[in-house]
């Protein structure tokens, strides 16, 4: 009997019983729909976290973090300056394979333009920050040497203090605006990109087209580039002549504790070599006191995918023991069936039919009812995922892909051959005579 | 030519810790355009022998030759291909799919026999005019007489063009008249020269055959022409 038959026979006899398949199908459906909604959902926790990894600064990225000093080091705290300018020279100066080197000051202060004043976060940094942070620039120009050299009066804002202090401006208007900060004028040279993720991009763009108000909405989640939008930079040295010089007699720009000192690794294939040249250089400037530490991104960043792919691995845990309660379902529908059906089986061997007839015709029924059920989860997955992302918005929108898709619809099937080959076992092996005389 | 051969025939069944021989012995040799009944009352026998001469089954010993092949320990599918290359079937209770029409009840032989979709559909609709189905032939099952039912069967026991078709009580559900139409129905296939077995306890419809094989206790009793 060919195959092409025995798929028609199959499907007249899902036909024939269809609340009686759809209640056989059920477990796949929900097996497969919740497939395709967990490896939606963590396809989108994943892009999301990836967009993230990049805006944040990637694995390049090493911070050198102060550190408690041990026990046997501690009566010579004293002899270590901390982390000064003067480690970003040596760090530079130790490797050229650290393309970019920010160290960084940090103030809360009082920021001004017209009526409007804000209390902001405040960073004092040489040219690099723009590099080690990713920033890019909408309008204007970032930071220079030549600022940081003459300790100039320059600032570069991040698109949420332009919208907040002139608020109607396009950005390249606001180049050349002064700012007060702490009562200090400074001049407006650059205005940085606006940082959002791809889906607030998309819904900017389409509230743009149709000329609506932004909702407030969007607004009040949690944004993980808010902090990078607030940005306020100035030179680092204006910062220290500004805000930090005069409080202790002996500080000067070189010696002054730096807040933040991030460095940018150019090549990671040189990474380890390049932390230890990096270690060597600070064990210089800090005297031996092991006040620092270097923190990569490796752990962190290994941390975001761990519990990604232990996401992945719980959701698709259920999905399976869903398709296999699925399976199972199909199983016992068909040994019901087949019970049912004992006398046309026996009619069917009676004119010729082989006992290998008899098997794939029950196999095929039930990959059949598999495969239905499969796609009709597949929809369902789309539905479940609509639904999601109405009840419970995320910062990361599920996507679904093909290969999603077509790994739920394969699983389905499998289970569908799984759950068959018993049912088909047993009909295979019916005696002739007894299927004939069953009543 | 002789279609089927026995020679010292036995079936035996165990239940529980007996031995119960439904066939005891069975020489038997039909030949080629015979029309016989074999004849007994239930539990004589009968229907195991027709089992065996239908490839339903095998012996438990003796040895069982059919259209010259031997088939005395033959495997299921063996017996699946004689069935349905040699042999056509007609029950008592027609045995048809009530699921399908009368075409595709007809073609189910041979669909197992792996001729083509189109052929199948012209021999099935060729077959089913010939026992006088043609008008019927998108019905199904349900909606026909009892005696439709039965040459509905017939037409199926003849669509593969097998060497011999047993008949198993052909009559039995139903009334003398629609009866009488299927045996004149086995007369004309004898008539056409085919070889014809029916199965029956009914002597009134032995009567129509032209070799009558009397079994009782699995044992051939008698033979004798009417």
């Amino acid at each position: 009997m060919n195959l092409w038959i025995t798929l028609e026979t199959g499907l007249r006899e899902i036909a024939a019983h269809k609340f009686r398949s759809f209640l056989s199908m059920l477990g796949i459906v929900l097996g497969v729909s919740s497939l395709i909604a967990t490896m939606s959902l963590t396809n989108g926790i994943e892009r999301g976290t990836k967009a993230f990894m990049q805006q944040v600064g990637g694995l390049e990225l090493v911070t050198v973090i102060g550190k408690e000093i041990s026990a046997e080091m501690i009566e010579f705290a004293n002899l270590s300056p901390g982390r000064t300018v003067q480690d970003a020279r040596a760090i530079r100066a130790s490797t050229p394979v650290v393309t970019e080197i920010s160290p960084e000051i940090n103030i809360g202060a009082l920021l001004s333009s017209g009526p409007i004043s804000q209390r902001m976060q405040v960073a004092g940094a040489w040219p690099d920050y723009f590099g080690v942070n990713r920033h890019e620039i909408e309008a204007g120009r970032f930071l220079t040497q030549l600022d940081v050299d003459r300790a100039a009066h320059s600032v570069v804002i991040g698109d949420s203090i332009l919208k907040r202090f002139w608020p109607n401006l396009p950005a390249e208007d606001a180049v050349g605006r002064i700012l007060t900060i702490n009562q200090t004028p400074f001049k407006v040279v650059g205005v940085l990109k606006v940082y959002e993720r791809e889906q607030d991009k998309r819904i900017r763009e389409i509230v743009k087209a149709r000329q609506q108000p932004t909702s407030s909405k969007s607004q009040n989640r949690w944004d993980p580039f808010r902090r990078k939008n607030e940005s306020v930079i100035i030179p680092l040295s204006t910062m220290f002549f500004e805000y930090k010089s005069g409080q202790l007699p002996e500080d000067s720009l070189d010696s002054i504790r730096l807040d933040n000192l991030s460095f940018r690794v150019g090549d990671l294939d040189r990474f380890r070599e390049t932390l230890s040249k990096v270690r060597n250089a600070l064990n210089i400037t800090h005297r031996g006191v092991d006040d620092f530490d270097l923190q990569t991104r490796e752990e962190w960043f290994q941390g975001m995918e761990a519990s990604i792919s232990a996401t992945r691995l719980s959701g698709g845990l259920i999905a399976a023991i869903s398709l296999v309660v699925g399976g199972i379902g199909i199983t016992n529908i068909m040994l019901a069936s087949i019970t049912e059906r004992v006398r046309e089986i026996g009619i069917r061997l009676a004119v010729g039919a082989r006992g290998g007839d008899i098997f794939l015709q029950i196999l095929v029924e039930s990959v059949s009812v598999a495969f239905i059920g499969g796609i009709i989860g597949v929809a369902a997955g789309f539905g479940l995922i609509k639904l999601l992302i109405v009840i419970a918005p995320s910062e990361n929108v599920p996507f679904v892909s093909l290969d999603s898709i077509v790994i739920s619809v394969v699983f389905a099937i499998i289970a569908g051959v799984l759950s068959g080959i018993y049912p088909a076992l047993r009909a295979s092996r019916l005696d002739p005579i007894s299927a004939l005389r069953y009543e | 030519m002789a279609l089927v051969l026995l020679e010292n025939v036995v079936k035996s069944y165990r239940i529980g810790d007996q031995e119960i021989r439904a066939l005891d012995g069975i020489n038997l040799r039909i030949d080629e355009g015979e029309f016989i009944a074999i004849i007994g009352p239930s539990g004589s026998g009968k229907s195991t022998l027709m089992h065996l001469l239908g490839c339903l089954d095998t012996p438990s010993s003796g040895r069982m030759q059919l259209f010259g092949r031997d088939l005395t320990s033959a495997r299921a599918d063996t017996l699946a291909q004689v069935r349905n290359k040699e042999i056509g079937f007609v029950f008592q209770s027609f045995n048809l799919l009530p699921k399908i029409d009368v075409v595709r009840n007809i073609e189910l032989p041979l669909l197992y026999s792996g001729i083509p979709a189109a052929e199948r559909r012209k021999r099935a609709i060729e077959v089913a005019e010939s026992v006088g189905l043609g008008a019927r032939l998108g019905n199904r099952p349900t909606q026909l007489s009892g005696g439709q039912c039965q040459r509905v069967a017939i037409a199926r026991a003849l669509v593969n063009r097998p060497r011999i078709i047993f008949g198993d009580e052909p009559t039995g559900n139903l009334d003398s008249a629609t009866g009488e139409m299927v045996l004149q129905m086995f007369r004309d296939l004898h008539a056409a020269g085919r070889t014809v077995v029916l199965v029956t306890h009914d002597p009134d419809v032995a009567a129509v055959t032209k070799r009558v094989i009397e079994i009782r206790d699995g044992k051939v009793r008698r033979e004798y022409n009417p």
